[in-house]
């Protein structure tokens, strides 16, 4: 129990974050859940401190009155003895852990009660399962994302077992997702009797958890409102208050406020967006186009991506592919200096005194203009004033007038209204629309009622790639609260493993990996033999020096020498190939092999998205490109660095000063290398961007041939093809010019670095510091050393292309598996039902929202025109594709929890194309059910009515399909299909325009083989000619996605427009059939 | 090096103490200030390195010893060849010197921080009952490692649409305008840090008063008896080595 009595707390000295609170009386009861809301400044924080006790013994201040925790007086004592009764989750993620590492995280509060060592490890257990903490524990708390640190918060505190739980603004930094799984954390803390006292500006996700809201207003309570009682009040009423809304249901765009007239050119385009963190694919972006004049809101799950795609496109964040502002492909530096960024950490990058010198800190404004700005965003009383003492908000605006006074041409907002009260977030949705004339905005945010407010358009990514990116129109708005209120509480964050590109590789390599030490060790020793002859010609121009003449049998053991390393040297670098070579095809075998379990777990849409072509150049030309990394550039390239490396000690050993020149030589040569690299990678953009534009037009050139010969316009279209061509030489030549100079520069220095340590050893030679013998010497080893150099670094040079290849294995490999789980079937019946499913495909929402129920035993059809998503609906109950939001159940459970296996064994899905194997068609029937006989498989033949164009074949059942393939007629072929299906004999069926093929002549057996099959089950039929499913018990007709109407032929014929108007399309398309048949 | 200030050692073959890693910096400081004899420094490092390879961190020991071997190679040839500029003589002996004589220091507080979790850290010394006063700042300093490197980051960012220029050059000719951007916006936001994380520290119970208990077991293992004869032992060794050298005795 929490009992304030008549309680006024006033901050003393600098801690002035708050007003304070006056004449607080309140008792919370045990088991009780309270939240406490008000608009910021208004005591909620302060009361948070006054149960936990850091007000008044770490906020120091004047406090009255008595503040009571069970019948501990908080007020006086100490902290220490406070913090076993209450527990205190804080706002920011950053600023509450005392650890580095979550598991001494979790046991923190239990460790500072003295708890023995068997207790705490008990708790520890526990607070893993309740809370499924398993991913999180041992892990550097740096690496986890904003939501799972508020979980190792919420964790934390839960492990010690408070009485009392007091939560200051957890969910500020949450994603959906996560805010759901603080929702069911708070759920079991109740649920265990706990009491529960939350300070909170989101209030839509506490009201089936919380008893009592407490409103508070500058430091007084002034209301408090049941669940019940608060859902009751209007949006005006709330927005009154200063309260956000309470039901994300009621959210919704005000129609007046979009407009998108002016949203027009794209203003920042990136192509190709790829970006990897320490061997993680985060971002794999084809193409995006941000309009003009636009409020984008960036959406998707903590740990998407989304982050580290803004910081790449405002050129603070380092990544792959080409990125234009205005239609102008910029540098990294460049796109810093014309975009802005405002951090969700504000303080990082406010860097003056005063307000004032803050925004003029780069300005190209007068200072005037300056003051103007200000004055607009309401910061014109603070103009002088330190930053750092400006309330949060306040501080945001100063970044914003620091944009905007710079010229800047975009501004992204990371999370800007994390912690803003409702006016706070209205104000700055208002400073955004104000803006729009002059600045696109870009925001990243969790925040819907932001969204709403001032958005134009939706970026959704998901797993670092774009999900979606659509204007906020009726549609958009559906889509996005669709988004926000999906009940998924998924964890998607993944510890992500750090592999460089080599370990990337070497982790398939399995066994094989050994093969490749060996083939290391092996080419070490061969470049070592390689280089023993130098040691040879030494000691012959040393004995040539020393006596003046050569003879052939003094120089006998030498020439021995130099000859037998030679063959050593082949043997060693042979066998050492041999073993790369080894170790890279089965480590080739080993990636294919997995490629292929990963494809296998992928939904098959998006196997058929990747096309054929890009499988197969996957598996073919992708994979090969690794052993060029294993068999070559590993092996040869470590030794080759490892000689090197001895020749240089070598070097030192001769002569420190000569190798100092060579040393110098060398870091002037990589300097120039790395300084070219720097220049082109400047200039790659547009580089790139030209190639993918020659490529294209290379496409619609030839795909478009047919065309354009037809309608004689070859000129036309040749013109756009050479314009891409000049265009793509152009920028191929600028590129080359800058880089040239530098190549030179570097090809020079490694070739020769002979050149310069001969004058030098010539010079130490002739001043007699240096023997002439040690001076050959040292000549020999930097001649070896120039090849060396110049192989690896070619090595080096083919890097990123095979770094290229790998990315796209890995970004084959990354997608996210159908999620699959591996129950029984347990379903009680075998309806199908459909809860309130949402679908995108390629970024096009499909299905927006659909709910039906296809009862057991009965025929349930879908209608509509094409497009209206009746397919879709069947491939997503075949589960080929993982639906975005909402359940589809079969029998009342959820199909992703059954296997594919399971799943497929109550269903049978008939597409609207078969396919046939190259087997006999006894074996393609077969496939219905492997082990059926073959009586049971023309039995089925029979009753699909295929059995009669079988044996018209020369070889019956056993005819070749691959043979008599083309010979079969898509009737044919459909009731071959059947006839797996009867085989099977699956309690749901799903026909997917299964009589498309009919024609007259064969209407009836068709008719007939459905009947067969459709007997007793479950059955989904999708059809665009409406007659075959007139008699179904009820038909569900679809428009754009939606669920328009549904019910029997008869009540939809008599109310539903939609309905009316398909149904006389296809009865006149039937007139007039049969008018054709009647003039044969 | 890598800047991820997260200590563990799950993967080495053996676990030592925090206060064994303590006493080994100890040690390792008064080696670097009192011998100034290579092989003895040498040897020291060598060992230390092993320590780090067993502590489950073998490629960074391997790194670092590596580039002490070459420094240590270098410094062995300097004498080959005469006759070089005097400067250049000096510039590269003072560069191998503070290499050698810094590496078993910076050696032992980067093991320090690699493989010591927080809280194994404190529990350790509390058990040795050393006042809570004196371990806390040294836990909040590892805490506060990354959160430093957190802010940099974050700063450098803001810096770069500011304008404001981090090359060689801008901090050469506005050195203190550099500092200032640098240090302003780092100070304000570890102090903002700083206050919350005192008060979510103190709300959870951390007291100086009130003796903690500690999840891990924490006990001196015969492995850290042995480290400290062991570095004890290499102390006296070093040392002696450096006297002898100096009355040139040896070598």
């Amino acid at each position: 129990m929490i009992r304030f009595e008549n309680v006024s707390f006033h901050y003393g000295g600098e801690n002035g974050t708050g007003e304070g609170v006056d004449n607080i009386n309140l008792t919370i009861n045990d088991g009780e859940v309270v939240v406490l809301c008000g608009s910021s400044g208004c005591g909620k924080t302060t009361l948070t401190r006054l149960i936990n006790g850091l007000a008044p013994h770490f906020y120091e201040g004047e406090i009255e009155g008595e503040v009571r925790v069970n019948d501990l007086l908080v007020s006086e004592a100490e902290l220490s003895e406070t913090s076993r009764y209450v527990g205190s989750v804080f706002q920011n993620p950053k600023s509450q852990f005392f650890n580095i590492d979550t598991t001494g995280e979790l046991v923190f509060g239990c460790e500072n009660q003295g708890m023995s060592r068997a207790e705490i490890a008990e708790r520890l257990a526990r607070t893993n399962k309740d809370m499924k903490l398993d991913a999180l524990i041992g892990r550097n708390i740096f690496e986890l994302s904003g939501g799972e640190k508020q979980q190792i918060a919420c964790g934390s505190v839960y492990t010690a077992h408070p009485d009392v739980y007091v939560l200051d603004e957890p969910s500020s930094n949450l994603d959906r997702k996560a805010i759901h799984r603080l929702h069911e954390i708070l759920k079991k803390i109740k649920e265990s009797g706990k009491t529960i006292v939350i300070s909170e500006h989101r209030l839509y996700y506490l009201m089936d958890l919380a008893d009592r809201f407490i409103y508070l207003d500058d430091g007084i309570i002034t209301a408090s409102y049941t669940s019940a009682e608060l859902a009751r009040l209007s949006d005006d009423e709330l927005a009154s208050l200063g309260l956000r809304c309470t039901d994300l249901n009621k959210l919704d765009k005000d129609p007046e406020n979009i407009s998108f007239a002016n949203a027009g050119q794209p203003v920042v385009e990136a192509i190709d967006l790829n970006c990897t963190k320490g061997g993680n694919q985060i971002l794999d972006i084809e193409r995006l186009r941000l309009p003009e004049h636009a409020i984008v809101a960036v959406i998707g799950d903590n740990g998407s991506g989304k982050s580290t795609l803004t910081e790449a496109l405002c050129g603070v964040g380092t990544s792959d592919g080409s990125i234009a502002f205005n239609g102008r492909y910029l540098s990294e530096r460049e796109r810093a200096s014309r975009s802005f960024m405002v951090m969700q950490d504000v303080n990082r990058q406010l860097f003056s005194d005063s307000v004032i010198e803050e925004v003029m800190l780069n300005a190209s404004e007068s200072r005037e203009r300056a003051l103007e700005i200000l004055d607009k965003l309401g910061l014109k009383d603070t103009c002088e004033r330190h930053p750092s003492s400006l309330s949060g908000g306040q501080k945001q605006r100063v970044a914003i007038a620091s944009a905007l006074c710079a010229g800047k041409e975009i501004i992204f907002y990371d999370e800007p209204t994390s912690g803003l009260d409702r006016k706070g977030m209205e104000r700055f949705g208002e400073i955004l629309s104000e803006m729009r004339d002059k600045i696109t905005s870009v925001i990243i945010t969790h925040d819907p009622e932001l969204i709403l407010r001032c958005c134009t358009h939706i970026l959704h990514i998901e797993n670092g790639r774009v999900m979606g990116f659509y204007p906020l129109n009726a549609d958009g708005v559906q889509r996005v609260r669709g988004y926000f209120m999906s009940e998924s509480d998924e964890n998607t964050s993944k510890d992500r493993k750090k592999y460089g590109i080599f370990g990337r590789v070497l982790k398939y390599a399995g066994k094989w990996k050994r093969y490749v030490v060996l083939a290391v060790i092996f080419m070490v020793l061969g470049a070592f033999f390689g280089a023993v002859p130098y040691a040879g010609i030494y000691d012959l121009i040393t004995r040539f020096l020393d006596e003046g003449s050569l003879t052939l049998n003094g120089s006998l053991p030498d020439i021995g020498l130099i000859l037998v390393a030679g063959i050593l040297y082949a043997v060693a670098y042979t066998f050492g190939l041999q073993l790369s070579h080894r170790a890279a095809y089965h480590t080739l075998e080993n990636i294919r092999i997995s490629l292929q379990g990963k494809l296998d777990g992928q939904p098959i849409g998006n196997i058929h998205d990747m096309g054929i072509g890009t499988v197969k150049k996957l598996f073919n030309d992708d994979i090969e490109s690794v052993e060029l990394m294993l068999a070559h550039v590993i092996p040869e390239g470590f030794s080759n660095i490892f000689v090197g490396s001895v020749i240089l000690l070598i070097l030192i050993a001769v002569d420190w000063q000569m190798a100092l020149c060579s040393v110098v030589i060398l870091l002037l040569g990589f300097a120039a290398s790395r300084q070219m690299y720097d220049v082109g990678m400047d200039k790659m953009g547009y580089y790139f961007a030209s190639s993918k534009r020659l490529n294209n037009s290379i496409i619609e050139y030839v795909s478009g041939m047919e065309v354009v010969r037809i309608f004689n316009r070859s000129r036309k279209s040749g013109e756009r093809f050479e314009d891409s061509v000049y265009k793509y030489r152009d920028f191929g030549l600028a590129w080359y010019e800058v880089c040239w100079p530098w190549m030179a520069i570097y090809g020079s220095l490694f070739a020769n670095v002979t050149l310069y340590s001969l004058p030098l050893g010539a010079l130490l030679v002739i001043l007699g510091h240096l023997t002439l013998n040690r001076y050959i010497l040292a000549l020999c080893l930097s001649y070896a050393l120039g090849p060396l150099l110049l192989h690896t670094l070619a090595l080096i040079g083919s890097m990123p292309r095979v770094n290229y290849k790998i990315q796209s294995i890995e970004k084959a490999l990354d997608r996210p598996a159908l999620k699959c789980g591996n129950e029984e079937f347990k379903g009680e019946d075998h309806s199908i039902t459909f809860d309130k499913v949402r679908f995108a495909y390629k970024g096009d929402e499909v299905i927006k929202g659909i709910s039906f129920t296809a009862k057991e035993g009965q025929m349930t059809a879908l209608v509509g025109e094409s497009g209206s998503g009746k397919s879709t609906i069947a491939r997503l109950i075949a589960h080929y594709y993982d639906v975005d939001s909402g359940v589809i159940r079969i029998g009342g459970q959820d199909i992703n929890g059954l296997s594919l296996e399971t799943l497929g064994d109550q269903i049978s899905y008939v597409s609207q194309e078969l396919f046939l194997f190259n087997k006999s068609i006894m074996e393609n029937i077969r496939i219905g059910r492997p082990d059926a006989t073959d009586e049971e498989v023309k039995e089925a033949a029979r009753r699909a009515g295929c059995e009669e164009f079988i044996l018209s074949f020369e070889d019956g059942y056993d005819t070749m399909a691959g043979a008599c393939g083309n010979k079969l007629s898509g009737g044919q072929k459909q009731r071959i299909a059947f006839a797996r299906v009867l085989l099977k004999d699956a309690p749901v069926i799903v026909l997917d325009e299964a009589t498309a093929f009919i024609d007259p002549e064969n209407e009836k057996k068709m008719n007939d083989a459905i009947e067969e099959i459709i007997r007793d089950k479950t059955v989904l039929i999708i059809a665009h000619k409406l007659s075959s499913i007139a008699k179904a018990d009820k038909i569900i007709v679809l428009g754009k996605g939606r669920i328009i109407s549904e019910g029997t032929h008869a009540e939809l014929i008599k109310n539903c427009e939609e309905y009316r108007r398909l149904w006389t399309a296809t009865e006149e398309s039937n007139r007039w059939i049969l008018k054709g048949g009647q003039e044969k | 090096m890598d800047l991820t200030f997260y200590g563990e050692d799950v993967k080495g073959l053996i676990r030592v103490d925090p206060r064994t890693k303590v006493l080994i910096f100890i040690t390792s400081s008064l080696v670097c200030v009192s011998s100034y004899s290579d092989i003895g420094i040498a040897m020291y490092s060598v060992v230390l390195c092993i320590l780090f390879a067993l502590c489950g961190k073998p490629m960074t020991a391997l790194k670092a010893s590596l580039a002490l071997g070459v420094v240590l190679f270098v410094r062995a040839m300097m004498g080959n060849s005469k006759g070089a500029p005097e400067v250049i003589v000096m510039v590269l002996t003072l560069i191998t010197t503070s290499f050698m004589f810094a590496f078993p220091t910076l050696m032992s507080i980067y093991f320090i921080v690699k493989t010591t979790r927080i809280s194994h850290f404190l529990s350790a010394f509390q058990a040795m009952h050393v006042p809570v006063k004196a371990i806390v700042p040294v836990a909040v300093f590892f805490r506060f490692l990354p959160t430093v490197t957190d802010e940099w980051n974050g700063i450098r960012k803001a810096m770069a649409f500011r304008g404001i220029s981090l090359s060689p050059v801008q901090i050469i000719v506005h050195p203190w305008k550099t500092i200032e951007f640098i240090l302003i916006p780092m100070l304000f936001s570890s102090m903002s840090v700083m206050e919350e994380l005192a008060a979510a520290t103190m709300a959870r119970g951390m007291d100086l008063e009130v003796r903690r208990s500690s999840y891990e077991e924490v006990k001196l293992h015969a492995v850290d008896y042995l480290l400290i004869v062991l570095f004890a032992a290499m102390f006296v060794l070093a040392a002696v080595i450096a006297q002898m050298a100096k009355e040139g005795a040896v070598l």
